[in-house]
């Protein structure tokens, strides 16, 4: 049994956007749910308002605008798996939306949810730190672009005002010369909440040397984290056995630092190797051959 | 069927040797209740909708231990929509259910303790769903909290808080063969260690439910339960009833394993559905089956093995502590249990084994698959790897030098004369761990 | 809170009612239309088995705020035998022994009938990717994952099904 609320199905974005704006009181925007309804059944989530984003198609679209990809906050994470376009241009997110819940979940979780929801363990989030992404949020009367660092303020929190709308998540298509992959750690394969997750985006010149390694962990603090340590490690050198090791040790140091002493760290620090040089070599399969 | 059937193509099935002649034996049959399971008409007890039924729903405490001082219902009664509100004071009979000891109440009365977060206070029944958690949050409740206590461990020292009058140990299994400490003293290789298993829930896709009514002076109660001759007992007991007015029909139940053996909703229901005349309906939600369930009892073993220098078993010495919670349910013959099966299926000459069922504030440890051997299993097991690494030799050696035989006498004294298949089991399955390349040992 | 004017094609029916707007789907299927097919489970949608298609698409109905599944096409199990005969799904779970307490397998025959709509012939790997948000407590996984690759053959062999 959910509790009480007014619910409203606006037929466009300026209708939401005017909603948002005129409705007084705790208000929520509904997408695909999975988040919201069983907060708002288990009583931790108390609206007065509910304003549902159903009949905003205009908010379902994966486009690409110039260096771009534009992707619309009610894509799900099935859409995200079986896009042409994520498979060209931003495989990892692809991989990442693969790793999220189970079939039904995938059939209607979003990627405007997964972001606002700010879980530490969101899996987008990870691949979406490592593109460089930029949210657009929408209001009455204005707009603005956050880069996601930015955005996400910690666990559960963001900038996001309750007036606005997330419409959209930018970022720079990969050229098609980048190697990258995502790496999930859950209790279970399938309907796991990660408990730790790897997100790699390699750049390498044509003599096969790394020019730029993007390397972001998540579930291991309130939000992503880079392994700048380890990316500038990787810089100028050409992936190996050895050099695996290096940066799979170099990133174990940066999330111990940050675990500290929390109840998971004694796992985590170890589990993490794991997970590090499994991702790694799923983007250069190189780092294992001597 | 036949492979032709099939087109030849797609994964096999087994199928049983059709015997001549025979219509039953040997053939596969269909489920009697399998075509209502997959067209979606069979009714389990949360699909019944009986007219005028009531919904029913519980007051569980938020404490673990304490003595309950004062129930005031009032705020809840004024409801509109709220039928009922029952309490101790309303059971006509006997307040206590279990199926080996009569240690948990129904519901706790004014005055008595409560032994867990969970335990039922007041049964609250109203016209819908919807009223009853409102309901709920106006029963006014005051507590005298007690120390707790979680350990089984600290439950047994001098000086814990007793739980139940008798105190905290409920029973105690020993078993002695042959003289341990002569065999520890002369044995090559002794390896010592503590086991601990941690609680598991069942989990069972359907939570508990059940509806009730009394039909022509009969209370029929329409429940998901894998024990209703059990339940037809307490009900009849709790209710002061005979045996003969009550009915237990099993509804399809949706999982059990081990589960579903305790008394949930059926005391409740009877009772409600008795007092006001009407039909009534309970399900539990995921999380107050998560509270008040029985689950996998914990276990805390020390465990000594010893051997002599070819790996041959000499003496094996066992303590076992399982928490059963706030209520014994199924845990003496769960500790029991443990304790015959101490020694895994291996021949042991010098054996002494002590199980204890200790009493916890926890939630209660009742039946589930396996009934104690899972725990055990994980310390006999690892206790013959870690005796196989001391001899040096391998896990496969080690256990084929040990295990039982025809003619093998157990811990407990039985003799066994048929039917030892363990030697079996273990050559094959070191045969299969070398086809699929997992075991490079001797074949 | 208003109620809300919710219409749907509900197993090749049309249906139209008056509902609270903060009713899930799972309890108008249940409660409303008795379609008691639908199980729940664990109202959180970890187990799968309040199941259903929205517009072909495995859901976890408990997940869905009814409104939101209105102008919506949706299947539970009860919409899958027609005219008395069991679909070729529902018969592959009883020849493969793959119901035992039966309380998953209505979730997961509505996972695989979405699965074999889109893949007519997918191999073991893809069908347990396919009810991976299914639960099967009494863990009969085995068994299912026959049934359902079964289901594949006896509907390849009617021309791709009914």
């Amino acid at each position: 049994m959910l509790p009480s609320f007014h619910y409203y199905q606006p037929e466009s974005l300026a209708e939401a956007l005017n909603l948002l704006a005129d409705l007084p009181g705790p208000k929520k925007v509904l997408a695909g749910g999975t988040d919201v309804i069983p907060a708002l059944s288990r009583g931790e989530l108390a609206v007065e308002h509910l304003v549902s984003l159903k009949k905003l198609d205009e908010l379902r679209e994966i486009r690409r605008v110039g260096a771009n990809l534009h992707v619309g906050a009610l894509v799900t994470f099935r859409e995200l798996v079986s896009s042409p376009l994520v498979a060209g241009f931003c495989r990892l997110l692809g991989e990442a939306a693969a790793a999220v819940g189970g079939p039904q979940v995938r059939n209607q979780g979003t990627v405007g949810g997964n972001v606002v929801n700010a879980s530490p363990a969101g899996d987008l989030l990870p691949p979406l730190f490592a593109l460089g992404a930029q949210v657009k949020l929408c209001r009455r009367g204005g707009e603005r672009v956050l880069p996601l660092a930015e955005f996400l303020l910690g666990m559960g929190k963001t900038m996001l005002m309750p007036e606005e709308i997330l419409t959209e998540v930018i970022f720079p298509a990969l050229p098609g010369g980048a190697a990258s992959s995502f790496v999930k750690l859950g209790r279970r394969n399938s309907l796991a909440i990660s408990r730790i997750s790897m997100a790699v985006i390699i750049f390498r010149n044509r003599q096969g040397r790394i020019e730029e390694a993007r390397l972001a962990l998540g579930a291991v603090a309130p939000r992503p984290v880079r392994a700048e340590r380890a990316e500038a490690l990787l810089k100028g050198r050409c992936p190996g056995p050895a050099l695996l090791e290096e940066a799979v040790a170099a990133i174990a140091e940066t999330v111990a630092a940050i675990l500290g002493r929390r109840a998971s760290a004694p796992y985590k620090r170890v589990a993490v190797k794991g997970v590090a040089r499994q991702a790694l070599l799923r983007a250069v399969p190189e780092f294992g051959k001597p | 069927m036949n492979s032709e059937s099939r087109g030849g193509k797609g994964p096999e099935l087994t199928s049983f040797p059709e015997g001549p002649g025979f219509r039953v034996v040997g053939r596969s049959l269909p489920r009697v209740d399998g075509t209502a399971k997959v067209t979606g008409g069979a009714r389990f007890a949360a699909d019944c909708k009986l007219p005028g039924m009531l919904f029913a729903r519980v007051l569980r405490s938020t404490v673990p231990h304490a003595v309950l001082r004062r129930l005031d219902a009032a705020g809840a009664l004024s409801l509109p929509g709220v039928a009922a509100v029952f309490t101790a004071a309303d059971i006509p009979g006997n307040n206590a259910v279990g199926i080996i000891v009569k240690d948990e109440p129904v519901l706790v009365e004014t005055g008595g303790r409560i032994r867990r977060i969970g335990d039922p206070l007041a049964l609250v029944v109203g016209e819908s769903e919807a009223v009853l958690e409102a309901a709920l949050a106006k029963i006014k409740v005051e507590y005298e909290e007690l120390p707790p206590v979680f350990s089984p461990l600290e439950a047994m020292r001098e000086g814990a808080p007793q739980i139940h009058e008798k105190g905290n140990v409920q029973s105690v299994t020993r078993i002695k063969k042959g003289d341990v400490e002569a065999a520890l003293a002369q044995a090559k290789f002794v390896v010592t260690h503590r086991y601990t298993t941690q609680m598991v829930e069942h989990a069972y896709l359907e939570t508990e439910a059940g509806v009730a009514a009394v039909e022509n002076g009969l209370l029929v109660i329409w429940v998901s339960t894998q024990n209703p001759h059990y339940d037809r007992r307490e009900v009849a007991r709790v209710l002061n009833l005979g045996q003969h007015r009550v009915r237990i029909v099993q509804a399809p139940t949706g999982g059990g394993f081990g589960g579903k053996l305790d008394i949930s909703v059926q005391c409740l229901l009877g009772l409600a559905a008795w007092k006001t005349g009407r039909p009534v309906k309970m399900c539990y939600r995921r999380e107050e089956s998560m509270i008040a369930s029985t689950k996998r009892h914990p276990f805390v073993i020390d465990y000594t093995s010893a051997c002599d220098g070819e790996g041959r078993l000499l003496a094996v010495k066992v303590r076992i502590v399982g928490d059963t919670g706030a209520y014994a349910s199924y845990g003496p013959p769960t500790l029991k249990r443990a304790a015959v099966h101490a020694t895994g299926p291996y021949e042991v000459p010098n054996v002494f084994i002590e199980s204890f069922c200790v009493y916890t504030n926890n939630p209660p440890a009742g039946a589930m698959r396996g009934f104690g051997v899972p725990q055990i299993a994980f310390a006999h097991e690892s206790q013959m790897d870690l005796l196989a690494e001391a001899v040096g030799c391998d896990p496969f050696t080690i256990r084929l030098r040990n295990c039982y035989r025809t003619g093998s006498v157990t811990a407990t004294g039985q003799r066994l004369t048929a039917s030892v298949g363990i030697e079996e089991t273990i050559l094959r399955a070191r045969a299969r761990a070398q086809e699929l390349g997992i075991w490079r040992g001797e074949p | 809170m208003k109620p809300f004017r919710f219409k749907a094609i509900i197993n090749d029916r049309p249906v139209e009612l008056l509902i609270p707007p903060n009713r899930r789907l799972l309890d108008l299927l249940r409660e409303d239309l008795d379609l008691t097919g639908v199980k729940e489970g664990c109202g959180e949608g970890e187990c799968g088995a309040c199941t259903v298609l929205l517009d072909g698409r495995p859901v976890n109905s408990c997940l869905v705020l009814a409104p939101e599944a209105s102008g919506r096409k949706i299947t539970t199990i009860e919409g899958l035998a027609s005219a008395g005969r069991l679909h070729p799904l529902q018969e592959a779970f009883l020849e493969a022994g793959a119901v035992q307490c039966g309380y998953c397998t209505p979730g997961m025959i509505l996972a695989a009938k979405a699965l074999l709509e889109e893949n007519p012939d997918p191999d073991e790997q893809t069908v347990k990717t396919a009810i991976s948000g299914n639960l099967c407590r009494c863990t009969g996984y085995v068994k299912i994952v026959r049934a359902v690759r079964l289901a594949a053959v006896k509907m390849a062999g009617k021309g791709g099904g009914r």
